[in-house]
């Protein structure tokens, strides 16, 4: 009964406004949010299935965490270009090795690069980048130290941020061009040619070939893929551990909040979820109101 | 009904006689032209005015009588009145005037239309009307009238505070109070209205099936036709004598004579050239590509081919048909004569006391001098210019690129020095074409000296051009956009790993770039921002020779009422109630085409005092 106790004839009352009603205009009966709907199709996050998933995130930022400490190590001399570079092209052939052998367990629905096509990106890549590395040596020769630093940092940053980590391959191109950029400004920091071209090939292993290689490893073993993840983290907090201890105890306190505590915070939250919905039309406010009114 | 009658200022002082004139038709107004003095015989004043009539095409006609008696003349009077039997009309006007009194008398008889003229005193509806006079300007002679002038309501139309020698009308009335037909004395400077071809004479035809033009624009037009009347001077001897603007003797000068008849053998000697001229540039040679496109980037050449349409309209064989026209090919001729004057000027300093020489060997010390602090502005780009941080490699690439430049520019001026006074020496010569030439000389050789600079800004532009190109476009794809050619928009679009990798490197490289390329494009673009603006002061002063009409200002200066423009109206008397009625005269005035204005004539309605 509505609130001003009207006298309920034998008509019934609609819920409409464009026709006049013996009600009061404030009245409703019973049948007014019987249409209303809580948190419809709400999902029930699981807090282990969670941390799997953010899983991912976590070994993204130990990427990062792995190609500064691989940085560091150039720049201090402690690593030599030519290590690095073998290391990493037996990295990059095991790599694709293991892609190929997943992928062929996988239907292959769309079809799949050729070989060459794979060996002429490769050769795009190396020639590119062998060629631009004593331009790239030079380019930052004049900018101070503390604006290549703060642009790597912010360029790092936009990479995590952006990063499509629900489909990383391929990779977005906002992400990747920040990483590259970022690795660009690091890289021409070294003390030689040599050092860019092997810092230039590995940012391209870490954060333009190992995503897709990880998405692989997602969707054709996903036991084998917290072993991965779990695995990266490790070696990212190890390796920065090495030269900053600072700096891998933030990266592991970043990577616990990242993995177990907010995971916690979700599923916590997720009882609070409180969403209505129903069969109307929600009410929009438009900025322009007085531009509307205008015209 | 309001009689108006437009009465020459010359006339004031004539010697009684009779007004010769007309009555404007459609409206009720009398243009008296001149003053035929006493005495005369009848028969050859009608024969003079039939004679004047077929040579101008204008209606004259005796309008009345004018009586300025002098001692001893006492009894003309009534004389004068008797004339009206002799010339008959429907109206006569009988203007007196008192000798030492100002102030005019009107009486109108009208003619009955029984025919019985004579009877005058009873019948006609009998006017006095007591005119004020009034002189504008420069009329010394009448003390009163300044003490006068003092209590004038003065009106003007609009817009005119700067001329008021335009059309010296004035209009003026005074009248009997309980008189129902009222005169309108409007005094006119005859010459200026005659010479100031405001109303074309050619437009003035009148076509009988439109209504009849306006009041003022008859009274120019007949002003101005009836020129003929004007020839017969004070020192004619025919039977006749009369007072016009020219009966103290006509203008003329022997100069002006002579040149009139000189300038038809020069003009025909001038379009002998022109059309030599024009086959010469008419050979295919000239227009060949290359040839064709330097002489538009030439000045001199541009500036040769405007004199020649100059020179082409003025030796033109037609005469001018309009104002406009006439206004054009006497600004023109001006503008010529000056310039030809300055040139010659200029010739004579140049080669007095071997100022050519001294030029020339300025000249090669100054180009050296330029090239030298070119250098070190190089150098100091190529070092850390302003603190800023530029990339090292780059800018020495540049630098060098730049300074090679210089080093072949300085080979040319060298190897180019024995010649520079001679090229000087012919140059000037160029000047006795006029000043113009000269200067657009002066310009080409600017920008053949600064040939180098010119080379840099267009290097430089064009290297940061690109680099803005490039960057805007990889910006795009660093964003993972792209541009839509189709549809001009900027779409989102999913690039491949490698087009992504090589995109960013070379996004990179440019945007570190770009600091070291705009300041070398902005060094250089101010650079030749001077030798433009140099230029361009030169370019303004040739345009300001060329196109100055300095004819109209001289008109403007000396006879401002062969121009349109402006008239006003005093108004003699504080007592009277003032009505405003407004005649629309269309004026051609110079280059522009009819501007209409509204002269406001005074209408005054009733006269209170009566004098």
């Amino acid at each position: 009964m509505g609130p001003d106790g009207a006298p309920g004839p034998s008509v019934p009352w609609q819920k409409v406004l464009w026709e006049r009603q013996p009600f009061p205009d404030n009245y409703v009966d019973q049948r007014f949010l019987e249409e209303l709907r809580r948190n419809e199709g709400i999902r029930q996050y699981r807090y282990w299935t969670v941390v799997k998933e953010a899983g991912f995130v976590g070994q993204q930022l130990s990427c990062v965490a792995i190609f500064i400490s691989l940085w560091l190590y150039m720049e201090q001399g402690l690593l030599s270009p030519e290590t690095l570079l073998w290391s990493s092209l037996v990295c990059a052939l095991l790599g694709y090795g293991l892609y190929q052998s997943l992928s062929s367990q996988v239907e292959s629905g769309c079809e799949p690069r050729t070989r060459l096509a794979d060996l002429q990106s490769a050769a795009i890549f190396l020639s590119f980048t062998f060629g631009f590395s004593p331009v790239l040596k030079t380019l930052t020769e004049s900018v101070s130290t503390d604006t290549v630093y703060a642009m790597s940092a912010i360029m790092l940053l936009a990479h995590l941020v952006s990063f499509p980590y629900t489909h990383p391959s391929p990779p977005g191109s906002l992400s990747l061009n920040a990483a590259l950029f970022a690795s660009v400004c690091l890289a021409s920091r070294l003390p030689g040619a040599l050092h860019t071209f092997a810092m230039l090939s590995c940012a391209l292993m870490v954060f333009a070939l190992w995503p897709c290689l990880l998405q692989r490893v997602r969707d054709i073993a996903p036991t084998h893929f917290t072993g991965v993840c779990l695995g990266v983290c490790v070696g990212g907090v190890g390796g920065l551990g090495l030269q900053s201890p600072g700096g891998a105890v933030l990266l592991a306190l970043a990577l616990g909040s990242v993995t177990l505590l907010c995971p916690l915070l979700l599923v916590r939250l997720q009882r609070h979820k409180d969403n209505i919905q129903g069969p109307w039309d929600e009410a929009e406010i438009h900025e322009d109101l007085d531009h509307g009114r205008g015209t | 009904m309001v009689l108006k009658i437009f009465f020459p200022q010359c006339c004031n002082r004539a010697d009684s006689g009779l007004l010769v004139g007309r009555w404007i038709s459609g409206h009720d107004s009398a243009v008296v032209l001149a003053v035929i003095h006493y005495p005369f015989i009848p028969g050859q004043v009608k024969q003079y005015i039939q004679q004047m009539q077929a040579q101008s095409g204008v209606e004259l006609s005796v309008l009345g009588s004018w009586s300025l008696p002098k001692e001893g003349q006492e009894g003309m009077e009534s004389f004068l009145r008797d004339l009206s039997t002799i010339f008959p009309q429907e109206r006569w006007l009988q203007i007196k005037r008192q000798m030492g009194k100002t102030g005019f008398t009107c009486e109108i008889l009208n003619r009955d239309q029984s025919g019985k003229a004579a009877q005058q005193d009873s019948i006609k509806k009998k006017k006095k009307v007591k005119i004020e006079e009034d002189y504008q300007h420069d009329d010394s002679d009448n003390k009163k009238q300044q003490e006068k002038k003092k209590e004038k309501i003065e009106e003007d139309d609009q817009h005119d505070d700067s001329d008021n020698k335009k059309k010296q009308e004035k209009k003026k009335e005074e009248e009997e109070g309980e008189e129902e037909e009222k005169v309108i004395f409007v005094h006119y400077e005859q010459r200026k209205v005659m010479l100031s071809q405001l109303h074309p004479i050619e437009n003035g035809v009148p076509d009988p099936k439109t209504e009849p033009p306006s009041e003022l624009r008859q009274v120019f037009q007949t002003v101005a036709r009836s020129q003929p009347l004007f020839f017969l001077d004070r020192y004619d001897d025919g039977p006749l004598k009369s007072t016009h603007w020219q009966s103290e003797g006509r203008e003329a000068s022997i100069i002006m004579e002579l040149l009139k008849q000189a300038s038809v053998p020069l003009c025909l000697l001038i379009s002998w050239l022109l059309s030599v001229w024009t086959w010469i540039c008419n050979v295919r040679i000239f227009s060949l590509y290359p040839l064709r496109f330097l002489s538009s980037k030439l000045s001199t050449c541009v500036q040769l081919s405007y004199r020649t349409e100059h020179l082409r309209t003025l030796s033109s064989a037609k005469p001018a048909t309009g104002h406009t026209e006439f206004m054009r090919k006497s600004n023109i001729l001006v503008s010529f004569l000056i310039d030809v004057a300055l040139g010659l000027l200029l010739i004579s300093w140049l080669y007095r006391d071997d100022h050519i020489r001294m030029l020339a060997n300025t000249l090669v010390p100054a180009a050296d001098h330029v090239a030298k602090e070119l250098e070190e502005l190089l150098q100091w780009l190529m070092g850390a210019p302003a603190g800023l941080k530029m990339n090292r490699a780059l800018d020495q690439v540049l630098g060098r690129f730049f300074l090679y430049h210089i080093h072949l520019w300085i080979s040319y001026i060298h190897l180019m020095s024995p010649f520079i006074e001679g090229i000087l020496w012919y140059g000037g010569l160029s000047a006795c074409l006029g000043l113009t030439f000269a200067l657009s000389l002066l310009s080409d050789m600017v920008a053949l000296l600064t040939f180098h600079i010119y080379c840099f800004y267009v290097y430089g532009a064009r290297l940061y051009c690109l680099k803005i190109y490039g960057l805007s476009s990889l910006w795009r794809l660093f964003r993972g956009k792209k541009w839509n050619v189709l549809r001009q928009r900027v779409d989102s679009c999913s690039y491949d790993l490698d087009q992504l990798f090589i995109g960013t490197l070379l996004f990179t490289i440019l945007l570190f770039l770009l600091p070291t390329t705009a300041l070398y494009y902005l060094v250089f673009t101010l650079l030749r921002l001077g030798v433009v603006l140099f230029q361009g002061i030169l370019h303004l002063s040739v345009d300001f020779i060329n196109s100055f009409p300095l004819f109209a200002m001289g008109l403007r200066i000396c006879r401002s009422y062969r121009l349109g423009g402006i008239s006003h109206f005093h108004i003699v008397h504080h007592t009277i109630f003032v009505q405003q009625m407004s005649f629309k005269v269309t004026l051609k005035q110079r280059r522009s085409s009819t501007i209409s204005f509204c002269l406001q004539c005074i209408k005054l309605h009733r006269e209170v005092n009566v004098l």
